[in-house]
């Protein structure tokens, strides 16, 4: 076992690599850098930018280095002090522009994760055990309609019912006393009732797609001769049901966790757009669109190394919690 | 020829009016020609000038002394600062923001927080433009008079080779530091002619404002007068320190106290060694601190301007996530008429959003104060209906036309030249242009057909005109080049402004009516920048400054790019441009050097060339902008002014009852 986590950590090193070049290049591709873009903002109000302060510029983002040295530099620097550049954008540290973010990114994450969990496996165990009851087909419904309907087009809908009913427009997770104010816990409680709407509509197509996956899963195991064994043997319809079908069911929130741990840090970009959230998904989006190229690249970095560890975790869980797999892996 | 006869008189007319001007000599406000030649040789008179009251209903701003009773904001009650009247520089200014015909001022009362939103990170226009203060004042920037602003008042010699500028008398920054022409010194001798500063000298700060005049000269004459001299007649510099480029008085003078700290001639290198290793440059880079901490008015909305020594109306205090907070300046240079130090409103906070459509949304929920930037004259059905909500929707002048057309004329394709550089073409595309309907259908009404060019509307003409060319109809019904082969005008546009894509659709439409073949497609921003700098867009449409005779905008690079590039670089890159298209140079050139009232009289030649020759398609005009603003919020000028200069005089704004 031990070995064969090593080995996998080792073949992780030279794909890091590999995404951290592809990532920085693949930034640079569209026409332009983030300073031709800055100017043109300035042209475009009426400024008369001057060549010096172009120069001036390039300099101090270091643009007027070759793409090749920009790379060296920038890795050079992650590797050995941990400093992921400047955003030009923001001009701060890139730490200092993801970390505030970071925070009310996981809170949304893992508040939307809970919801989803907790909503979707019961439904879907529901579903299964009562399969073609009226209330599976109310459930089927439903999960279609979440699957359906994109996120963010629930959440305008919401803002719009909002707005018309109540006057208030849902313009982020704070009042605006709060917006502004540092963390306590009189901000806490203003924030909790206003994260109601993000984490239902963040979560609702996850819950949907879960309730669907744990339902087929279950119904899949529950046809199993082991299940119809035991249940001829006695065992209490309960225990049955959750102590084999049920643990076989949710193997898929283990196999995914590659993509769920990059997915809690990511937020979710259009949604929060519309939502107004200050989350990283709108942040990504905008750096990308201004080539903003340490912030976007330093990002999508933290994002491929949080996936491909997930992976890795989700291999070893799934080893540790299905016997199956972990007595296939040594019999080979 | 009745054209060229048209033009000789023109030229002969303003020759005559330039000498009339040059006898006058004295560029002001109001003081006739012999009295300004006393002055100038009297240099005490000078004062008596336009110390700032301008055009408003304040006599008093030629004698300071007549207000005797300073008041400040209850916001500096029980705060440690000096009183007011030392706050105050002796020579203070009297607010004149906007002209008395736009608005009547009220004398206000103090107190609120004046709330703006944003869409994009470090950067809120409504708080650049509002926060700003230029060198000069041009009232409404109209552009009509200059007056003082962060300088007291201003001299020119009789060549307009000479500016003489009185700064105001115990000015100060916003850290209570004298502002005098050290600042000035400092800024000129260290920052724009260091050359490890200032690579480039700036073209507006040589002679007459073009590549080939000498850098301007300082000479400092005492600690609050100093001189400049350039090589050659340069009285539109005036213009340029007072509104044109949006520019600041960060040009000429920066907080020299604070900025000796990262300067390497007045601090050993080893000592800035570890602010630059904080600043996170290389070792030796202290060009790149000392253009880090060096804030510019461009920058004023940043993080990094906290701390910055500035002698703005409010000044960054705090910038957090999603917020940036404002502070009154105490230093503050402006006073009302009644002796009230400005600006009447106490802070202003701008909250920054993911989204431009979010700005809306704040603002029909009636949380925000004040909004014009992102406010779009589309919304404007929208913003009415929920005008409830605390806030009014106004419509102001727009200070840039909505939307140019333009061709380019040297984009390199050889049968596309021929066509489009024949006047005839592009008259005839401008006769088919239905202006009341483009003004109806995108811009419900709320603007004038451009007065610029001919408005004529009539097909049949147009029709003519193309025939006349020799544009016959090719097998597929499209019209061909005179040579027989085939001919497209594709439009590639970025939605810069919401206008901008339904208003190409429109226009293709009524150019096909000429049996062109048009086409069009929306293409990414950046892609759309990055073509334009390289002479790769065919036709396209964007805004120009045209409504603001200054700003000296007049598309150059889009409808002659190759040409503009000649100009430029001073004959070394680009192509020679035809002889009209020179003299159409020459005139730009001659009005952005020459004194306010000569230049206007040079840009109506610059406006009949574009007449005559129809280079691009300035084809609407005195377009609306919605202007947002609290319900509460007196000093908001009439619909006459602009809404950017309306925007401007935020220091005058105040919250009623």
């Amino acid at each position: 076992m031990i070995n064969y986590i090593s080995y996998r950590i080792l073949q992780l090193i030279p794909l890091l690599i590999a995404i951290s070049i592809i990532v920085f290049v693949i930034i640079q591709l569209p026409p332009g850098d983030f300073l031709t873009n800055y100017i043109a903002q300035l042209k475009n109000a009426g400024n008369d930018v001057s060549e010096s302060m172009i120069l001036n510029l390039k300099m101090q983002y270091g643009l007027d280095k070759s793409m090749y040295m920009q790379y060296i530099i920038w890795i050079k620097n992650i590797l050995l002090h941990g400093d992921f550049g400047r955003s030009f954008q923001y001009n701060q540290p890139v730490a200092d522009v993801i970390g505030p973010k970071l925070t009310l990114t996981l809170v949304i994450s893992v508040i939307s994760l809970i919801f989803v969990w907790a909503v979707a496996i019961p439904i879907g165990i529901y579903s299964a055990t009562h399969q073609y009851s009226p209330l599976d087909y109310v459930f089927t419904f439903i999960g279609f309609i979440g699957l359906a309907m994109p996120g963010f087009l629930i959440a305008l809908i919401l803002i719009y019912f909002v707005f018309t009913q109540t006057g208030v427009a849902i313009t982020g997770l704070f009042s605006p006393e709060f917006a502004d104010a540092p963390w306590s816990m009189a901000k806490v409680m203003n924030m909790l009732p206003r994260l109601v709407i993000p984490v239902i509509v963040i979560g609702m197509s996850g819950t949907a797609s879960l309730i669907r996956v744990t339902r087929g899963m279950l119904l899949d195991e529950l046809s199993k001769q082991y299940v119809i064994t035991a249940r001829a043997k006695g065992v209490a319809e309960n225990k049955l049901l959750f102590k084999y079908p049920v643990r076989m069911a949710i193997n898929p929130l283990i196999s995914t966790i590659g993509w769920t741990l990059p997915a809690l840090i990511s937020g979710e970009a259009i949604v929060a757009i519309v939502l107004n959230l200050q989350t990283t998904g709108p942040m990504l989006l905008k750096a990308l669109m201004t080539q903003d190229m340490y912030l976007c690249g330093s990002f999508l970095l933290i994002l491929s190394v949080m996936t491909v560890l997930g992976t890795l975790l989700s291999d070893i869980l799934l080893a540790l919690v299905d016997p199956r797999i972990r007595f296939g892996g040594v019999a080979e | 020829m009745k054209s060229r006869s048209k033009l000789v008189s023109l030229l002969l007319a303003s020759s005559l009016t330039l000498g009339i001007a040059l006898a006058g000599c004295e560029n002001s406000g109001g003081t006739t020609p012999p009295a300004a030649q006393e002055a100038k040789k009297d240099p005490p008179k000078e004062e008596a000038k336009p110390a700032g009251g301008g055009g408003q209903a304040a006599p008093a701003a030629t004698t300071p002394a007549q207000i005797t009773e300073f008041k400040q904001s209850p916001f500096f009650n029980g705060k440690n600062v000096p009183t007011v009247k030392d706050r105050l520089p002796s020579e203070y200014k009297i607010t004149n923001e906007i002209p008395a015909n736009q608005m009547k001022y009220e004398i206000g009362t103090y107190g609120g927080n004046l709330r703006t939103v944003t869409s994009v990170v470090d950067w809120d226009a409504d708080v650049f433009v509002m926060n700003n203060e230029p060198l000069l004042n041009t009232p409404g920037i109209l552009g009509d008079e200059i007056t003082g602003n962060v300088l007291k008042d201003y001299a020119v010699s009789d060549d307009q080779k000479t500016f003489t500028f009185h700064m105001r008398k115990g000015l100060k920054w916003s850290d209570g530091q004298p502002v005098t022409t050290e600042d000035v010194r400092f800024t000129v001798e260290d920052v724009l002619n260091n050359t490890e500063l200032t690579p480039i000298y700036p073209v507006w700060l040589r002679g007459g404002g073009v590549a080939e005049g000498a850098p301007m000269k300082l000479e400092v004459v005492d600690e609050y007068t100093f001189k400049l001299s350039f090589d050659r007649p340069y009285g539109g510099i005036l213009i340029r320190f007072a509104i044109q480029g949006w520019r600041g008085y960060t040009e000429l003078i920066k907080p020299a106290h604070y900025l000796k700290q990262f300067h390497k001639k007045y601090t050993p290198l080893e000592k800035l060694e570890p602010l630059i290793k904080d600043a996170g440059f290389q070792p030796g880079e202290w060009v790149n601190l000392f253009n880090d901490k060096d804030i510019t008015n461009w920058e004023l909305t940043t993080k990094k301007a906290i701390g910055f020594p500035v002698l703005y109306p409010w000044i960054m205090t705090k910038s957090t996530e999603n917020m940036t907070t404002y502070e009154r300046n105490p230093y503050y240079f402006k006073v009302d008429p009644a002796g009230n130090q400005l600006p009447y409103i106490d802070t202003i906070q701008s909250s920054l959003v993911q989204d431009i459509e979010m700005v809306g949304l704040k603002t029909i929920a009636g949380e925000v104060d004040f909004s014009r930037e992102s406010a779009a004259l589309i919304k404007m059905p929208l913003y009415k209906e929920n005008e409830k909500n605390g806030y009014k929707a106004l419509l102001a002048s727009m200070h840039v036309t909505p939307t140019d057309i333009f061709l380019n004329q040297t984009f390199d394709d050889p049968n596309w030249q021929k066509v489009v550089q024949d006047v005839r073409f592009r008259k005839a595309l401008s006769l088919a242009l239905n202006r009341k309907e483009i003004i109806d259908t995108v811009y419900y009404g709320f603007a004038k057909p451009g007065n610029i060019e001919d408005p004529t509307f009539d097909l049949a003409q147009a029709n003519q005109l193309l025939d006349d060319m020799g544009m016959k109809k090719g097998p597929n019904g499209k019209r061909q080049t005179p040579d027989g082969k085939n001919f497209t005008i594709p439009f590639e546009v970025g939605a810069q402004a919401p206008d901008i894509v339904p208003l190409t659709q429109l226009i293709v439409e009524m150019w096909k009516q000429l049996g062109l073949d048009v086409t069009m497609k929306t293409i990414d921003q950046k892609l759309w920048n990055t073509k334009r700098a390289g002479n790769q867009l065919q036709a396209t449409m964007i805004w120009t400054h045209t409504p603001l005779w200054y700003m000296g905008d007049w598309g150059l690079d889009l409808w002659g790019n190759d040409w503009n590039t000649w100009k430029t670089s001073g004959g070394k890159n680009g192509k020679e441009p035809p002889d009209n298209v020179k003299k159409l140079y020459n005139l730009i050139d001659q009005a952005s050097a020459a004194k306010p009232d000569e230049a206007k009289k040079l840009i109506e030649q610059v406006k009949q060339e574009m007449k005559d020759n129809v280079y691009y398609f300035i084809h609407i005009s005195d377009v609306k902008q919605p202007l947002i603003v609290n319900a509460k919020l007196h000093n908001i000028p009439s619909d006459a002014a602009f809404a950017i200069a309306a925007n401007f005089s935020g220091e005058q704004f105040f919250f009623g009852k």
